[in-house]
């Protein structure tokens, strides 16, 4: 059980590390292209979304690279 | 261009809304508070946090769950509903004051990391009577952080509106959770019936509430049905069938019809193509036209009018949508008419 554990908490803290990691990159950059409506939205605004992009950054990171392939 | 999103899109009933809801929260908090402290004046300051915190945001957590099917139920409600996203994000803020307090009392001070220190301290996870009840109000915490950091449109749109809309339906996996987080936790120490009265009434408010309302919108919708029916719809297709400016072919009543779904919308119009009879049904939509799969013809799929200056013309068909459900109305319009295209409601 506590290895179990450790392992599922082990497992959790690299993924939200890498979710830090591509929001910060994310939230600088790969906003405007994943979604026009951010343009010229505030950093107010994009620290409300800093959250959720830790911990959805899979869905985010797939729409950034859908649309780099898109663009070129 | 899109207009710009916002931090919060602050107007004077959403700032009213939150002022009573933020008033409503410390009088919770506070009539809470002082009651605890007059039962047991030897409470400790944690304790009382704890307890007051806990309260509060199964109270918000009922209020939330009741929103939705008393505005079924009558439109008066729907005030309520108009901001409930705040009320949201506020009750997971209290439920994780609660959280960081039960963890830093009970779980901070050994040697093992205080999150598996909840799943780890309580082995009995076979006994009913000592169940590890911490655990399961982690993992509905868990739910509604989820829920709150994905509130904002931002995600709406960018998780998509049906798997925000799957995401945020798991607050009912996190009340059940909180049920028995309560029903084997609190409950089985706290001596006073208030409590356990108080759970299974508001369990029993909220079922019976969503049930009541399930059963009106089944009768509504049934009405809806046959009123169709008996206007000579058809019920031809699952919205969820057709692919994003694509189409289904269906054949109604001896018409071969093609239904097409583009930016939100449903549309109906003859499958065969003026040109060579192609199959218009296999087509796409680009550029906003249906575009014929054999030699590239067009037409809107509103009108069923090719693009000038080309002449060719289909034939349009009037289409409802109830619920997920396509009805279409076989009857066909005179080539070239403009009908109205049924709008796809997300929510």
């Amino acid at each position: 059980m506590e290895t179990l554990v450790s392992i599922i908490l082990t497992i959790a803290g690299i993924y939200l590390l890498l979710g830090l990691l591509f929001a910060i990159l994310f939230l600088f950059k790969g906003i405007t292209k994943v979604d026009e409506a951010a343009i010229d939205s505030s950093w107010g605004f994009r620290l409300l979304i800093l959250p959720g992009t830790i911990c959805f950054w899979p869905v985010l990171l797939r729409k950034w690279i859908k649309g780099q392939n898109k663009a070129t | 261009m899109a207009v710009s999103y916002k931090p919060v899109l602050w107007n004077r009933q959403k700032k009213k809304y939150d002022q009573i809801l933020w008033m409503g929260i410390a009088l919770i908090l506070g009539c809470f508070a002082i009651f605890e402290f007059l039962l047991h004046p030897t409470i400790t300051i944690e304790t009382l946090i704890i307890r007051a915190t806990a309260f509060t945001a199964i109270i918000l957590l009922h209020i939330i769950l009741m929103i939705g099917p008393l505005c079924r139920l009558d439109k008066r409600f729907l005030p309520l509903l108009y901001n409930r996203r705040h009320l949201g994000v506020s009750m997971f803020l209290i439920a994780l004051v609660h959280a960081a307090f039960c963890i830093i009392q009970f779980h901070a001070l050994g040697d093992t990391n205080p999150i598996a220190s909840v799943f780890l301290s309580n082995p009995n996870y076979q006994e009913i009577s000592q169940y590890p009840f911490q655990t399961l109000g982690f993992f509905a915490l868990i739910i509604l952080m989820l829920m709150a950091v994905s509130s904002h449109d931002f995600w709406l749109n960018n998780l998509s509106p049906k798997m925000w809309k799957q995401l945020h339906m798991s607050v009912y996996i996190a009340y059940a959770l909180l049920i028995l987080h309560i029903a084997l936790g609190t409950l089985q120490y706290e001596k006073d019936l208030f409590y356990t009265i108080l759970l299974w009434s508001g369990f029993l408010t909220i079922s019976g509430l969503h049930l009541v309302a399930g059963w009106k919108t089944r009768s509504q919708l049934r009405a809806e049905q046959n009123a169709l029916k008996q206007e000579g719809y058809f019920e031809v297709a699952l919205l969820e069938e057709i692919s994003e400016k694509r189409a289904k072919a269906v054949f109604v009543d001896g018409q071969n019809i093609a239904i097409f779904k583009y930016d939100g919308k449903v549309s109906a119009v003859s499958n065969i193509c003026k040109h060579q009879m192609g199959p218009l049904g296999e087509g796409k939509i680009v550029d906003g036209c249906i575009t014929c799969p054999w030699h590239g013809y067009q037409y809107y799929p509103g009108n069923g009018q090719s693009p000038p200056p080309f002449k060719e013309k289909l034939a349009t068909y009037r289409v409802k949508i109830i619920k997920d459900k396509i009805w279409i109305n076989p009857s066909p319009f005179p080539e070239g008419t403009a009908v109205e295209p049924a709008i796809i409601n997300h929510g």
